[in-house]
């Protein structure tokens, strides 16, 4: 029981909050976090030569989330499932080789601030009280002295600008 | 003009039950998303919404950290072992299985299985042959059935029209219910070859399984392994036949009641 750790759990000790909170900070919600670190993992005990240098496991391991990631999204999309590698336009999974991205927790949070300033007033205002203050349709709509039904409506068109604006695809 | 406005607002209504379960921090359904350009939307809306989060709430939950760890060691105690597929089962047996969410003492024993060193493929397997002992696994209809149970209202019954299939969790158990052409079942989440959560596939009417591209009918069998295929030929979608059988997800007791479908679980 007080053996030091093996290799896939020295690996695990050292990545997987980060693994996770690179997954969350793409999928927003716990329980897709979860699933998707773990098969992350799984995938690493059945593939990953832990022998690697620390650098190219690192590099592995974001690579392999950033594919779960895409896996996850392709769900949303209405395709053709003619095959595994059919994706979306800009969700290729990325490539053998890929790096590790330098900063990899912090890219989707600075990325949603750019891309909020560019934004028209009323549009950056509905989505910041929704996910940033978290507030509720109501109290948004209070907020803005505009009813329910066009706090919904607002936050409608201002994710659609949004999401043409900045197309979150990571590089 | 005000067609336009309807359809906006019943999208806007319809999208705005999207973001409640965002920011409930359920699990948003693919479902409640209805073109491509709602599909940007709701990566968007999972980007601002963990922007949105203190980064306490961005953590992961340490239960479910020590749960993989244990699976790591696991691998590391027997990577041969992990490596090899399940043996394949002539009549595969109903089965339980749990997912990440274990109490201490679960993990406590599954920790001592891996100290011990037993030979067991991959720990759900471990726990599965304990959560079976335990649980005094019986017939078909109630493998999750022990001393201690009860029913656990799941759903309405008008969530679930027939071909449809809804996520549900319970204190010890997570699961689809799903309406089978008029049958309403209950069925884990959890694959049975290494515990991925699987998810539904409505134009297939199966439950996929992300890690290795398992297939589950809506009666909890493997649709897509080599017997099915050698039946009919070939599964909808898939380039070859899943390489190794499969046991049966597992079912618990369901039953429909003042229009809502209950589930009977076994006390966490």
């Amino acid at each position: 029981m007080s053996t030091a750790p093996g290799p896939f759990e020295q690996v695990y000790d050292k990545h997987a909050v980060a693994i996770y909170r690179f997954i969350y900070a793409r999928v927003g919600n716990h329980p897709d976090a979860e699933d998707l670190t773990a098969g992350v993992f799984v995938r690493a005990v059945e593939q990953l030569d832990t022998g690697r240098e620390p650098g190219q496991v690192a590099a592995w391991l974001y690579r392999v989330a950033q594919n779960a990631i895409a896996d996850h999204w392709r769900a949303f999309y209405r395709l053709p499932l003619v095959g595994a590698d059919h994706v979306a336009p800009g969700w290729e999974p990325v490539d053998e080789g890929g790096r590790a991205p330098a900063e990899p927790d912090d890219r989707a949070g600075i990325r949603v601030q750019a891309l909020l300033r560019r934004l028209p007033d009323h549009y950056r205002r509905v989505l910041e009280l929704r996910f940033l203050e978290r507030m509720s349709v109501a109290e948004t709509a209070h907020s803005m002295g505009i009813s329910s039904g066009n706090a919904r409506v607002l936050q409608y068109r201002a994710l659609r600008r949004a999401a043409l604006l900045g197309d979150p695809t990571d590089g | 003009m005000v067609d336009d406005e309807r359809r906006m607002t019943d999208a806007a209504n319809r999208f705005d039950g999207y973001l409640e379960a965002l920011l409930g921090d359920s699990r948003p359904s693919p479902e409640a998303v209805d073109d491509n350009d709602e599909a940007g939307m709701a990566r968007m809306a999972a980007e601002l919404a963990a922007s949105g989060r203190p980064a306490s709430d961005a953590s992961p939950d340490p239960a479910f950290i020590e749960q993989l760890r244990l699976r790591m060691r696991q691998a590391d105690a027997g990577v041969t072992a992990i490596r090899r597929p399940p043996p394949v089962r002539d009549q595969p047996q109903p089965d339980g299985t749990r997912r990440w969410r274990l109490s201490r003492r679960q993990l406590l024993q599954a920790g001592l299985g891996a100290a011990t060193g037993v030979a067991v493929g991959v720990i759900g397997a471990s726990l599965r042959s304990e959560a079976q002992r335990r649980a005094g696994m019986g017939e078909d209809d109630q493998p999750l059935v022990a001393g201690e149970g009860f029913w656990t209202q799941v759903a309405r019954l008008d969530e679930v029209p027939p071909g449809s299939a809804l996520r549900f969790s319970t204190a010890a158990f997570d699961g689809f219910v799903v309406n089978d052409g008029g049958t309403v079942r209950a069925l884990s989440s959890v694959c049975t070859h290494m515990g991925c959560t699987l998810h539904f596939r409505p134009d297939w009417q199966d439950l996929r399984c992300p890690c290795h591209d398992a297939s589950f009918d809506l009666a909890g069998r493997l649709a897509n392994g080599r017997v099915t295929w050698r039946a009919q030929g070939a599964y909808p979608g898939d380039a070859r036949a899943y390489p190794i059988e499969l046991p049966d997800l597992v079912r618990p007791r369901v039953k429909v009641e003042d229009e809502a479908v209950w589930v009977w679980t076994a006390q966490a």
